[in-house]
Formats: structure tokens, C-alpha cells, sequence
């Protein structure tokens, strides 16, 4: 499942080696032409290659989501850590905020942001953003609570170390497993979050390629070239499989060992 | 005459949605350099309670605690850790899961780290010095357990409070622990509270005993003294029951 997630990365990573086409080159000639040699997903509604579009549109979708991830998993671990840790009347807001938030459907709340921020990838990123940290917040407090009252924290507490010495040597590195778990399955859900504002057009503006706002351009005319959708809803669909696969073979690893 | 470490009327109450429980009440106790307290009594008559606020891991309602001319009440492990450490019935989930043995026990010294007295330490408490290389997980409770007092030792404190410590561990190895304890006790003058149930064990091994129930001492004195001829009612309990075991 590495190698399929790893390919993945590494064929959308470096589109330019393997994309066969521009993937912003319109062309008159070769509008709609279904899949061959050299346009092997064929062309959409401008003639651009759609196969070229789905590596170059993977590269936006994947690094926005990675990007997204990473960040919603560093603050919602920070802020975890230190609600767990020291409780008190901060932990109590963070965790009503966290509790309000989740009152309302993650998509719900994106659409709404993202309405108000208006299009573009930036816009959207914060919609999301502002519900993903909650997961990761939740985690990393309980796992810190629970840790903070391990005899092997309580010792240390003896040694005179700064609590954060604490936090970073002893706490961190044992929620790091579930909550790196978390995050490998916060990217499927994240990926569709971030195609699903691109197909409402409130993502990814065009012309710049990414899976979501593809299939939304492509669904006008579905039935005259159905490899526009196809493709890059595969494309979706398949890299959701694998990092959410990846995710669970993480946590079975976890348990197992 | 000036003691080690004293408690005076120490009072600890745990309120638990809005249900109070009395832990300890009006406790006094007293150890003195070199001794090994006992401390008996069965779950929940607050001998573990006890070490918590001794240790400063929990804080008295009322009381005071002393380390000589010292009152340290109100005061957390950060401090008290400077003259005594705790080692804990689980020793096993005493120690960080991703750390070595001797990341554990140098991280324990508040100054300079010596790795070769390390390895004298690990001698004195009858483990190989390979030990140290090995996490957690593949060691024994009873090797744990000794690893333990290697690192309350090698903290260079005085005092260590025993929570329990031979609950966890079989038999044979509970043996080891409290002979590893008289030994430490008679070549580097350790004092030691030790906490457990059973009062055979403790006899064996403390000089003096305090006997607590329901967060009360109930009776406190020589060892060979309470044993031979106990006061209180629920003393005499414990011993008879002691001797029954033994059969």
C-alpha cells in the first residue's frame, strides 16, 4: 500500500516528467476526442490533454490536502497537548468550541465558509481547516490526559523538568502513533472536502487544474465524452482508496505491535 | 530528637461529583534516617493516599509535612523530588515505553550524569549492565522493579517511597525486592516508607509499623512490638489473617 500511495505522490509529483501534453493547451482540432496514443484519457471540451490534467490536477489536489493535514494536525495536536496537559479553563472553551463545531456537518460549515471567503483554494483550505484541527484536538487530548497520569510522567515530575520537557520527550512521541493514524485517514476525507468545494466552484478556480473542478467542467457534457468525468473521478476515488487503506494498515500495524 | 521527614495531622478529602470521601484523617507519622517505615492497612484506608501527599503528587487539605526544620506542605514533586522519589506498584508503566533503561535512569539525575556509575548502580541491585540497552517491553516486572530503585538511586535522594511495590510481581521476585531494600538500607542508609497489604512482608522487612484503616491510624510502633502484642482490634485482624496465609 506504500508503493501505490508512494506512486502516487511521485506520478503527481513530477507531472511534468510524465504528463505526455500541455495541460493548459487548448486546441481546436482535438476537442472532445475520445482516449488514444496520444491523448491516452482523451480531451476535454477545449482540447487539452485529460490525462496530462489529472497528474497536473493531482499535484493541486494532493498537496493542498498534505498541506492541509499537516497543519490541522500540528495545531489541533498543539492545542490538544496542552489542554490535556494542564485543563483548567482553557481546555474547557477549546473543548466547548470543538463541541459546538461539530454540532454542524463538516461540509455544512465549509460550504458556508467558503461562500463568504469566496473562490480559491486558499478560501477553501481555511473552510475545512476550521473543522479538521477539532479531530485532532480531541485525540491528543485524551491520549495526553491519559499519558500525564502514567507513572513513568509522574517520575519524571520528580526530576524537576519544565513541563515542556514533558510534553515534548515523553508525552509527544507516545500520541504520536494514533494521532498520525488519524491524519493518514483525515487525507481521504480531506481530498474529497477539497475536490467537493472545487466541484461547487468554490475551490479551484479555472483554468488551473484539480480533480473536483475537472469533473464539474467535464459534467456538462458527460454524455458526449464521459472520460472528462471518468478520469479524474478515478483519480479521486482510487488515491482516496489508497490513503485510506494506508491508514488502516497503520493502525492494524499499531495494534499489532 | 529532629526526624528525617514528618507529617502532622494530615487531612485529605476526594470529592467526586459532590460525593465526599475522607482519605486521610488526622494522620501523623514521623521516619528517620536509616529506618524503613511500614505502613499496612487493606484498599482504600489511604496508605497509598498517604505517599501521594508525602511525594507532594497530592495536596493536603490541611497538615504539615516536614524534611527536617523544612514544612514543604503545599509543595510539588518538582521539590520534593530533591530528597525523595516514589517508585510505583506497576513498575513496568514506570517507565516511558520509548525510552531505553538508561535514558530512564540518566534523565532521573537532577545534575551531572555519570554513565559509569550507572553501571555500578546496576551491579548493586543484581541486574546485568546489558539491561540498560532494553526498553520496557522486554523486560520482567520483577527486573523492572529493581531497575526502578536503581534509578531512585541513582537520583541521589534519601528517601524513597515505596507504593506497593512487590503487588505486581511473583514471588520469587518479591523476595529479591525486599532483600535488595534491607541490603540498600544497611550499606547506604536508606530510609524508606514502605506501603503494602501484607503485614508479613512488612515485618520482615520494616523496623517500625503504622497500621491505617479507613484513613485513620489505628496503631503505630516497633514492628516485633505490634506484632507480638497488638492493640487495636483491626491489628489484631491483619495478623491473624497473616497467619492463616501462611498455612
Amino acid at each position: 500500500m506504500i508503493v501505490f500511495a508512494a506512486a502516487v505522490i511521485i506520478m503527481t509529483l513530477f507531472a511534468g516528467v510524465f504528463a505526455p501534453n500541455d495541460p493548459y493547451k487548448t486546441s481546436a482540432t482535438v476537442i472532445r476526442t475520445a482516449p488514444c496514443a496520444d491523448y491516452p484519457f482523451g480531451t476535454d471540451n477545449l482540447g487539452r490533454c485529460v490525462f496530462s490534467r489529472v497528474l497536473y490536477g493531482g499535484r493541486t489536489t494532493i498537496a493542498a490536502t498534505f498541506f492541509l493535514v499537516f497543519v490541522s494536525f500540528a495545531i489541533g495536536t498543539v492545542i490538544g497537548m496542552v489542554c490535556g496537559y494542564y485543563g483548567g479553563i482553557a481546555d474547557r472553551i477549546f473543548m466547548r468550541i470543538a463541541d459546538i463545531t461539530l454540532g454542524f456537518p463538516q461540509m455544512v460549515v465549509a460550504i458556508a465558509v467558503a461562500g463568504i471567503l469566496g473562490a480559491g483554494m486558499k478560501g477553501a483550505m481555511i473552510a475545512l481547516g476550521i473543522t479538521m484541527w477539532i479531530s485532532f484536538a480531541r485525540l491528543a487530548r485524551s491520549h495526553t490526559y491519559s499519558i500525564k497520569n502514567e507513572a513513568y510522567v509522574k517520575t519524571v515530575l520528580f526530576t524537576g523538568k519544565s513541563d515542556f520537557y514533558i510534553i515534548m520527550v515523553h508525552i509527544f512521541p507516545n500520541l504520536m502513533g494514533p494521532v498520525l493514524t488519524n491524519a493518514l485517514t483525515q487525507i481521504g476525507t480531506t481530498m474529497i472536502g477539497l475536490s467537493g468545494l472545487s466541484f461547487l466552484g468554490l475551490g479551484i478556480i479555472p483554468p488551473t487544474a484539480e480533480w473536483g473542478s475537472m469533473i464539474s467542467e467535464a459534467r456538462a457534457y458527460i454524455q458526449i465524452a464521459p472520460w472528462s468525468v471518468f478520469y479524474p473521478a478515478a483519480a479521486t476515488i482510487i488515491t482516496i482508496i489508497i490513503f485510506n487503506y494506508l491508514g488502516d494498515v497503520v493502525m492494524d500495524y499499531r495494534e499489532a505491535g | 530528637m529532629e526526624h528525617l521527614l514528618e507529617g502532622k495531622k494530615i487531612n485529605k478529602t476526594f470529592v467526586t461529583k459532590g460525593k465526599e470521601t475522607t482519605a486521610l484523617s488526622d494522620v501523623s507519622f514521623y521516619l528517620d534516617e536509616g529506618e524503613i517505615l511500614g505502613i499496612v492497612g487493606e484498599s482504600g484506608s489511604g496508605k497509598s493516599t498517604l505517599l501521594n501527599v508525602v511525594s507532594g503528587l497530592i495536596k493536603a487539605d490541611s497538615g504539615e509535612l516536614f524534611y527536617g526544620e523544612e514544612n514543604y506542605i503545599g509543595k510539588g514533586p518538582a521539590h520534593t523530588g530533591k530528597f525523595l522519589r516514589m517508585i510505583f506498584q506497576d513498575a513496568k508503566s514506570s517507565f516511558d515505553p520509548r525510552m531505553t533503561m538508561e535514558k530512564s535512569l540518566l534523565e532521573s539525575r537532577r545534575g551531572k550524569q555519570d554513565r559509569g556509575e550507572l553501571s555500578e548502580l546496576i551491579k548493586a541491585v543484581g541486574l546485568e549492565e546489558k539491561l540498560l540497552s532494553r526498553k520496557v517491553s522486554d523486560m520482567s516486572g520483577g527486573q523492572c522493579q529493581r531497575m526502578s530503585i536503581a534509578r531512585a538511586l541513582y537520583s541521589e535522594v534519601g528517601i524513597l517511597l515505596c507504593d506497593e511495590i512487590t503487588s505486581a510481581v511473583d514471588v520469587s521476585s518479591q523476595k529479591q525486592v525486599v532483600e535488595l531494600l534491607k541490603k540498600l538500607n544497611e550499606s547506604r542508609k536508606l530510609s524508606c516508607i514502605f506501603v503494602s497489604h501484607d503485614i508479613a512482608l512488612v515485618s520482615m522487612l520494616c523496623g517500625r509499623i503504622m497500621i491505617m484503616k479507613d484513613g485513620r491510624c489505628v496503631e503505630e510502633g516497633e514492628t516485633a512490638a505490634v506484632i507480638s502484642d497488638p492493640k487495636n482490634e483491626y491489628t489484631k485482624l491483619l495478623i491473624e489473617s497473616a497467619k492463616k496465609q501462611s498455612f
